[in-house]
């Protein structure tokens, strides 16, 4: 089972350009999705387009040991601040964007040699489709490197998103499942019907109006501009989902979760595992390092 | 651009001195620097701010609109290469980055002077050290305009990637089929990333050589594979080329630098030329846009122009569809301006001020044709200005303290545009203190423009009287109660014109007529005209 070139090839069935791989948390195996995913599109003779949510650079400031590097190579594209762009081996500087992160400038490069990058992303959603398209434009396909706490940069993308869950974010396995299976629900909210009776919300549907439109026994249509406004994760956001018709206006598509059984702290059966975040979100769970997949 | 001592803020919002640097801003950063170095000329340098709106004038004249927008879009994208240039002359050396923003200043300014110098007769910016970074960098100039330290620049350079490369694909055959034998010793397709599971289950006897366990779980181990021998020398060897390659890379940077820091006065000179060009295009789009001539600049306080206009305001009628009256005026000294309601004379003493405001700025002024003096004030009281001030005082006691203000400061060349100074007083004692206000002006020989509707004071003061002719005739009431209506009926009645009036003027009863016109009812008014006349 080789996960990074099912995983590609998931998304490229489905005509996306972009793999957006979020994480439900820290140590969840985001990093080593991405590569198993870059490592499928490379050997396939892609051109690759690499970036990072935000995140990353705010991890710099504080906690560069923690900073996930990924090893590019010759042609690919990638995205990162100008004081992280390393001086060897020197890359083919393409532009120097007038967006900033908090490590400064962000700069568009193509890799010459193949060495270890970092990446860093801007802070904001509208950067970062701004970064995504720029790739875009140059790439066949665009891996970016997400984080749960930036999930509004998700909004109105045409592209896959891989969600990665892993035992580093709960104590319990059914815990860590209601979580990933909360985030995947919540992102894929169903587009709504124009034919039915709906109520639409301006911005962010937060927990208080969700509470109140539960009180009221409301059956009609929520519609929110896209998944990333619904304002709940975990428990309560699926509970939310299943009593009201919560729907958006323009869907995501997520194609596929992978698991990481092993946390810092604790570790869950694999095998058991993915196949309960399999069936808790309807999705295929991929285990990146057991290179097994639960359906 | 800054007003200096030229405008206090009060009178600068009045005069919409933010709107004119809004209109006139450049676009590049290094127009920018300029910009905020802009001061007004003052007395003593009406030469220089004549050149300067001559200049501006002379580059609207000699580009067409698409040519000067694809200049100002030409230096809206050029780089910032300002702290490349500072950072080679002091010995640096600089990083990729700052080697493509050199290279994308050199060719901004070649593109520039391609769409600017040649049409409207101007020195060209390339010089020698602008071409001599171009050429430097050119070997790094990839297809998609990006820059590359590539191996044309230096053949040991090219030697030592090449090195690299090979080391490189050594070392990764050497890891791939270590990689390969322990999966398929594993019995699986691959072994991806650094660390991976082993089911105990799917373990039959003991794990292959090189496969380390990292981690045991129950039903699992988490494993690595560590490098072989064979692996471990192509790393070595990798490694050895890897810094072999940096070297040389860093080598390149070396001389590049060193060509940017001998000509870093010269890249310097050419960065503030093209600064100024920015500065002096934004303004020349502005004189485009707004039909604007260079002012002859007067040696004397003095204002005069025919056809001219106050721009913030013609540009918000332009929104609502309608059209702003121009205006002739000759101010040589001190004035008294009366008119009705509504017939423009706040407009006629910003236009005086707005005028000045260009003209001390060395830009072409918003007129058919002007004579302006250099100011060393231009000042504004009155109607405005109190209400950008809160607190304990009363109108009346803000003006008096704005006015005092100006007493103390006592400029040597004073603009002051006063609408209906003191008219929260008695007209008895508003009317004395403007007679004294005039005097006092008369003495500081300062030029100056007091609106009001007081009547008499222009002929006691001795000082020439002007008025807006006012309503040519009682304009119709419009049908509906729309208060847009009933300014455009209006705006059709009244005759904006200023004309010099000899001695006091005849009463009239525009504001009755007005008060009609804006839907008062007929009782109200009648009762008003006969009390105008009892």
């Amino acid at each position: 089972m080789r996960v990074g070139l099912e995983l590609l090839e998931l998304a490229r069935s489905q005509r996306a350009h972009s793999i957006f791989v979020v994480g439900t948390g820290r140590d969840v195996g985001k990093t080593t999705t991405l590569r198993a995913i870059y490592a499928a599109a490379c050997e396939r003779k892609l051109r690759v387009g690499v970036a990072s949510i935000g995140r990353e650079g705010d991890m710099l400031r504080n906690d560069l040991r923690r900073k996930p590097r990924l090893w590019l190579q010759p042609q690919t594209l990638f995205v990162t601040a100008r004081s992280v762009l390393p001086r060897t081996p020197a890359s083919e500087v393409l532009a120097i964007s007038s967006l900033q992160s908090p490590a400064g400038a962000l700069v568009y490069a193509r890799v010459a040699s193949s060495a270890f990058y970092e990446l860093v992303g801007p802070p904001t959603a509208s950067g970062i489709r701004e970064v995504v398209d720029q790739l875009a434009s140059r790439s066949e396909i665009v891996t970016i490197d997400g984080a749960v706490d930036r999930i509004a940069a998700l909004a109105g993308t045409a592209g896959a998103i891989v969600i990665a869950g892993g035992a580093a974010t709960a104590n319990t396995m059914p815990e860590v499942v209601d979580e990933i299976a909360a985030l995947v629900a919540r992102l894929r909210t169903p587009a709504f019907d124009p034919q039915a009776p709906a109520i639409h919300i301006e911005g962010a549907l937060l927990a208080g109006r969700i509470a109140a439109l539960i009180a009221d026994g409301e059956t009609r249509q929520i519609v929110v501009r896209d998944p990333t406004q619904i304002g709940l994760s975990g428990r309560p956001a699926l509970a939310a989902l299943a009593r009201l018709r919560i729907r958006c206006l323009r869907p995501l598509r997520v194609i596929a979760t992978t698991v990481a059984s092993i946390g810092p702290n604790r570790a869950f059966e694999p095998r058991a595992f993915a196949a309960a975040v399999a069936a808790a979100t309807g999705l295929p769970a991929f285990d990146v390092y057991a290179g097994t997949r639960a359906a | 651009m800054k007003p200096l001592t030229l405008l206090d803020p009060a009178s600068a919002q009045i005069l919409g001195f933010d709107w004119l640097t809004s209109a006139v801003a450049p676009v590049s950063p290094y127009g920018e620097r300029r910009f905020a170095e802009l001061r007004p000329f003052f007395a003593g340098e009406e030469a220089a701010a004549e050149s300067r709106a001559d200049s501006i004038s002379a580059l609207a004249a000699a580009l067409d609109v698409d040519r000067l927008e694809a200049a100002r879009v030409t230096l809206r994208d050029l780089p910032d290469a300002a702290g490349a240039i500072a950072r080679a002359s002091m010995g640096d050396i600089l990083a990729d980055p700052s080697f493509l923003e050199l290279r994308r200043f050199c060719e901004g300014v070649d593109r520039v002077d391609g769409l600017v110098a040649d049409r409207a007769s101007r020195p060209r910016l390339a010089g020698d050290p602008v071409r001599a970074i171009f050429e430097a960098l050119a070997p790094g100039r990839g297809e998609d305009g990006g820059f590359y330290l590539a191996g044309a620049f230096d053949a040991g350079l090219e030697a030592a990637r090449e090195a690299l490369v090979r080391e490189q694909a050594e070392l990764d055959s050497a890891r791939g089929r270590e990689k390969e034998r322990a999966a398929r010793e594993l019995g699986r397709d691959e072994i991806a990333g650094d660390e991976f599971i082993v089911m105990r289950a799917d373990l039959h006897g003991r794990l292959p050589a090189g496969v380390r366990v990292v981690r045991e779980a129950p039903t699992y181990l988490l494993c690595s594979l560590e490098y072989g021998e064979a692996a471990l020398a192509a790393l070595a060897r990798r490694d050895a080329a890897a810094e072999a390659a940096a070297e040389a890379e860093e080598r390149v940077r070396v001389g590049l630098s060193a060509i940017v820091r001998e000509h870093a006065d010269g890249l310097d000179a050419a960065a503030a030329a093209l600064g100024e060009l920015d500065v002096l295009l934004a303004a020349a789009r502005f004189a485009q846009r707004h039909g604007c001539v260079p002012a002859a600049v007067s040696q004397e306080p003095e204002l005069g122009f025919e056809q001219a206009r106050f721009l913030p305001l013609e540009s918000e009628l332009a929104t609502a569809g309608r059209r702003f009256i121009p205006l002739d005026l000759a101010l040589h000294d001190v004035a008294v301006l009366t008119g009705p309601n509504m017939g423009g004379k706040s407009v006629s003493l910003q236009t005086c001020g707005f005028v000045a405001l260009c003209g001390a700025f060395g830009l072409p002024v918003p007129a058919s044709r002007a004579r302006v003096g250099l100011f060393d004030q231009i000042a504004w009281i009155g109607i405005g200005r109190e209400e950008r001030a809160g607190g304990l005082l009363s109108s009346f006691a803000r003006e008096v303290l704005a006015l005092k203000e100006i007493f103390v400061r006592n400029a040597p060349r004073l603009l002051l545009l006063a609408d209906e100074f003191a008219r929260t007083t008695t007209p008895h004692e508003g009317k004395a203190l403007l007679i004294a206000l005039l005097a006092r002006l008369r003495r500081m020989r300062s030029c100056g423009m007091l609106a009001t509707h007081l009547g008499g004071i222009a002929l006691a003061a001795g000082v020439r009287h002007f008025a807006v002719r006012g309503l040519r005739g009682i304009p119709e009431r419009p049908p509906t109660q729309e208060v847009g209506e009933a300014l455009a009926a209006l705006a059709g009645s009244m005759d904006y014109t200023i004309a010099e009036v000899a001695g006091d003027e005849l009463p009239r009863a525009d504001a009755i007529a007005l008060t009609a016109l804006l839907g008062v009812d007929q009782e109200f008014v009648s009762r008003a005209y006969q009390a105008l006349v009892e």
